[in-house]
């Protein structure tokens, strides 16, 4: 412990091992500077001071007006709502087809390329196709769905307020399930196939060899492709700017769009940056464990 | 017991028969789209296949926008954000991967954070100060704010890769006489250029893919991406879904090429240095 302290009280100049680490870490850390720290500390400052305007005094009004504010607490709750869906999902079909590529049955590789496939695509993109896909007179879904007789009506997936969000979660899962399958498809393949063979000798049932072998083996793929997917999905925007644009009313406005619109539509900059500093302020709180977990390793 | 095995193969192919229906489909209702009129495109109930196929909808898009532009906007951004990442991250990923210094877990820790930091808290300054320096509506402006992004997950992606490549190979070019930069250039970058292909394409990819910082750092059409003129066409009151089709099957060519020719650099890549062990 003692010891530990010291070196931080005392300066020891730097070894030449040493000042080589810098010199290959420091386009990074000026690059990370210029690009993340500069704009990230303009956009703090302004959330409390207006940079912008006449009088520059300190205030916390932003805040304040943040707590109050209704559309933000609904964003707030339609973003975990959106997350926390679409995450779980991509992971429940990711898994899914994992496992089935993982059985190495003949042309898995093949399937592996379709799998894959979705996720190339731009998040805008698949928001428009889909979104064509959801109309209501001359859409695909709404074909199917009066085609096989539940309903004769047209339904408007995108424009009704109960549908809407769940839609929007619908299509997502197409696009964002492939990148939590590669993740847990390499787990997969780490484990050892021997460990399945032996449970079989002993009459485990196919449930049991995933309950007790594939599940506990492949616990940290899953908790750091979730905690990937999760940042990507807080993060998500041009798929739901182009699908609903946070519409009908408020039900789809997730934080990011919020923050957006504050932004550029009416033109808010501090109130905008105080949201956009409350979003980051919870992706670090969720994000955190898997941080310190990664960086325990290094 | 082998019966089992075999039932078991069945269920995989269903279920994998069913994967690509549902991971095929849109994109099929996507190019079927792209080759109807605008009239068929409208009907009531859809068609499934285009009556009379033709490719006005691409010649529309393709001669009477600025879609070429687009094109070309979303290529130079995208391709120099990816490359400048990636030179960068991997000094960076080399650095962290090889020498032990003070501050070393910190700065990772730091890198590693940066990524939770959301888009949308970025863009309001962005947009603020670029304009001061004369780059709003540039593209290095453009791929500044994308090396933003990409940058962090770069440099840990290669560090991941560099971390698999054994010290020995470093001190036998040292010893030969090679400085520290001639041991990462000459020795350790080809020999990590599977992982280098790896970071460029997912660089690649989340530029081309972005639609925010466009929307936020452009004016007009000399500088508008892919992403950025089909969410345009999207907000016109009246939607051409046949021509809006052909631009999303344009805009998305690239990506998927990319992927299909790539692709075992790509997942290797993801898997190798997003989640090594």
């Amino acid at each position: 412990m003692n010891k530990r302290r010291a070196r931080f009280l005392v300066f020891k100049a730097p070894s030449r091992q040493e000042l080589e680490g810098y010199a290959f870490v420091l386009p990074c850390v000026l690059m990370l500077l210029l690009v993340l720290g500069f704009p990230v500390t303009i956009a703090v400052l302004n959330s409390f001071t207006p940079l912008w305007s006449e009088a520059k005094t300190f205030t916390l009004e932003n805040y304040v007006k943040l707590a109050r504010d209704d559309l933000f607490w609904n964003a707030l709750s339609i973003t975990l709502r959106f997350v926390g869906s679409t995450v779980l999902l991509h992971l429940i079909v990711g898994l899914a087809v994992a496992v089935a590529l993982n059985a190495q049955i003949k042309g898995h590789r093949f399937f592996r390329v379709i799998a894959i496939l979705p996720w190339t695509v731009p998040d805008v993109i698949s928001g428009l196709i889909w979104r064509f896909m959801y109309n209501p007179t001359s859409g695909i879904i709404n074909d199917l769905v009066r085609s096989s007789g539940v309903t004769r009506s047209y339904i408007e997936w995108l424009a009704h307020p109960r549908l809407a969000l769940p839609s929007v979660i619908f299509s997502d899962v197409w696009r964002g399930y492939p990148f939590v399958m590669i993740i847990l498809l390499a787990g997969l393949q780490a484990i050892p196939r021997e460990l399945y063979e032996a449970a079989r000798v002993d009459g485990a049932t196919a449930f049991q060899e995933f309950r007790h072998i594939t599940i506990p083996l492949l616990k940290r793929m899953i908790i750091i492709s979730v905690a990937l997917d999760t940042i990507w999905q807080f993060r998500r925007f041009g798929l739901v700017y182009n699908m609903t644009f946070g519409g009908p009313g408020h039900v789809t406005e997730i934080l990011s769009l919020y923050v957006y619109k504050q932004y550029f539509r009416y033109f808010n900059f501090e109130y905008a940056s105080a949201v956009a500093v409350v979003m980051a302020v919870i992706m670090l709180i969720i994000s955190f464990p898997y941080v310190r977990m990664i960086v325990r390793r290094v | 017991m082998k019966g089992k095995r075999r039932r078991g193969a069945v269920i995989a192919y269903l279920f994998l028969a069913l994967v690509c229906l549902y991971n095929l489909a849109p994109f099929v209702w996507m190019v079927f789209t792209s080759l109807k009129t605008d009239k068929e495109a409208y009907a009531i109930p859809p068609t499934f296949w285009p009556q009379e196929p033709t490719s006005e909808a691409y010649t529309q898009v393709l001669l009477w926008t600025n879609f070429p532009r687009y094109f070309l906007n979303s290529t130079v951004i995208s391709l120099g954000t990816a490359l400048l990442s990636t030179l960068i991250g991997s000094l960076a990923g080399y650095g962290f991967s090889r020498f032990i210094f003070r501050g070393r877990a910190t700065l990772i820790g730091i890198i590693l954070a940066s990524q939770m930091l959301p888009g949308v808290l970025l863009v309001g300054p962005y947009f603020k100060v670029l304009a001061k320096f004369g780059l709003y509506n540039t593209y290095p402006g453009l791929i500044l704010a994308f090396t933003s992004i990409t940058l962090p997950f770069s440099t840990w992606m290669l560090k991941g890769y560099i971390d698999t490549v054994p010290e020995e190979l470093d001190q036998a070019a040292l010893i030969d006489g090679c400085t520290r930069l001639g041991a990462y250039s000459r020795v350790i970058l080809p020999v990590i250029a599977p992982g280098m292909v790896a970071t460029m394409i997912f660089a690649f990819l989340l530029a081309w893919g972005d639609l925010l910082w466009v929307l936020v750092l452009t004016s007009g059409d000399k500088m508008a991406t892919v992403t950025l003129g089909l969410s345009r066409l999207v907000t016109q009151f009246r939607i051409i879904w046949p021509q809006l089709m052909a631009g999303s099957a344009v805009g998305a060519l690239p990506p998927v090429i990319l992927y299909l020719v790539l692709q075992n650099y790509l997942v290797e890549g993801l898997t190798a240095g997003a989640v090594k062990e």
